[in-house]
């Protein structure tokens, strides 16, 4: 054992610094990992448990809505607590994002932008309307006229925020032209429009009660949503190529 | 290919914004479609007489705007190839001030018709114009801005990454395509 370690010298040192190389970057596959698992949660919350996805309609009357409270009150709670315990994820998912942003050849006030646009998303988009839903749940025998209001006070921002994660998408978009490295492929800029331009129409719901532009209408909802699912899963994909291609010796990449 | 490549015609830009393009007449097609089977040709009628409202004027005049800015952005990438950067920005400029003057353009059309009480909740007419002119204008900005990008890669120390600025002749050729659509169905379609 000795002898072998003696024959070569370079053994011990090169042993020491395996480890902290390895796992340099092992921070960052945390939480990338954690993305897959933070998203089929989400996934859980707002279509099965909270009922926003797919939207009920806002041309419901007011015993109807009364009803569709009464009914799901429970998972609408239980909606609320799961997301209030996971929402944080979120942030792992910016987190990551800005690390590779700030490796671009850009001004890293592109990827604190993103940052903050996201957490202002985030607020009506994911917070305000389960809320609605869990606060509408919490005393049912309410004047039926305050759960109508609760009930459109939720869809209303669940939908009509989309357009808060336009300045999110440009952003992005902006960093990836500029941006002289190539630490996302361009394509992924482009698809950032399609999100911008799409959840840019979620806009009129605030005027209309059906068609194709109400908040479960074809092209204010679905159109988007379809846009952002394909956008968020190749995002994951890039990150994982970004990461993976992250020199393990460039400056800045802390272990 | 071995040997063909030098003389071989290419398509300008890269794979990426022609996959952007096609992606984004889709999304467009979505609009069109609405318009058409949704709204027009369920009540003729109400469609027919709002359109009457609609300038025509303001409308050629955006087409004139725009076909103009396409053409400077057209000689932009020219003398771009031809290694002539700051002739290249000129064009880019006065490309960018159309696509301006487009949304002045706009900006008073629009307010003619609000001041005429012609709102998005009129009619289901003026939802869709209100929505797909807007859309439209959405894209007129987005593609300012990257024709913002396009000028810095021009102005840049280094060469310009030619394919970035095709890219954003691209995309103005294809927002002026698009508002000739928009143009033809909303108010020359009788």
């Amino acid at each position: 054992m000795s002898s072998a370690l003696e024959a070569h010298p370079g053994a011990a040192s090169a042993s020491e610094a395996v480890p902290t190389v390895k796992n340099r970057k092992l921070d960052q596959w945390i939480c990338w990992w954690s993305l897959p698992i933070f998203y089929n949660l989400f996934g859980l919350i707002f279509v099965y448990l909270g009922k926003l996805m797919p939207p009920p309609r806002p041309g419901l009357t007011t015993d109807e809505i009364v009803a569709f409270i009464q009914k799901n009150a429970a998972s609408m709670q239980a909606a609320w607590v799961l997301l209030t315990l996971s929402l944080g994820f979120a942030s792992l998912s910016s987190g990551l994002i800005i690390v590779q942003m700030k490796r671009m050849t850009t001004s890293p006030v592109l990827a604190y932008a993103y940052m903050a646009a996201l957490a202002v998303a985030a607020l009506p988009g994911c917070l305000l309307c389960t809320t609605m839903f869990s606060l509408a749940a919490f005393r049912p025998d309410r004047d039926r006229e305050i759960i109508a209001l609760l009930y459109d006070l939720g869809l209303l921002s669940f939908v009509g925020s989309l357009g808060c994660f336009v300045t999110q998408y440009m952003v992005f978009a902006i960093a990836i032209f500029l941006d002289k490295r190539g630490i996302f492929p361009k394509w992924l800029g482009y698809m950032s429009i399609w999100g911008a331009v799409t959840e840019l129409v979620a806009t009129p719901i605030w005027i209309f009660r059906s068609g194709p532009y109400a908040w479960n209408g074809l092209i204010s909802f679905w159109l988007g949503t379809l846009i952002f699912v394909v956008w968020e899963f190749c995002l994951i994909v890039s990150l994982f190529r970004a990461i993976k291609q992250q020199p393990l010796d460039e400056p800045g990449n802390h272990a | 290919m071995p040997s063909s490549s030098g003389t071989s015609r290419r398509l300008p830009g890269d794979a990426d914004i022609w996959v952007f393009v096609v992606g984004d007449m889709l999304i467009f097609s979505a609009y069109f479609a609405a318009y058409l089977f949704t709204g027009r040709m369920g009540s003729r009628e109400l469609f027919l007489r709002s359109e009457q409202h609609l300038s025509q004027t303001s409308g050629l005049c955006n087409t004139l705007i725009l076909l103009t800015s396409s053409l400077f952005i057209a000689l932009c990438v020219h003398a771009a190839r031809l290694g002539n950067l700051r002739l290249a920005s000129r064009f880019l400029e006065l490309g960018g001030a159309c696509g301006v003057g487009f949304l002045l353009v706009k900006v008073f059309e629009w307010h003619s018709k609000l001041a005429s009480g012609l709102t998005i909740s009129t009619n289901a007419f003026f939802m869709h114009y209100y929505v797909m002119t807007g859309v439209h204008v959405a894209h007129i900005l987005i593609g300012l801005t990257f024709l913002m990008v396009v000028r810095r890669e021009l102005g840049g120390a280094q060469a310009p990454r030619m394919e970035l600025v095709e890219a954003g002749g691209i995309y103005w050729h294809m927002v002026d395509f698009l508002w000739f659509m928009i143009f033809s169905l909303l108010y020359l379609m009788r």
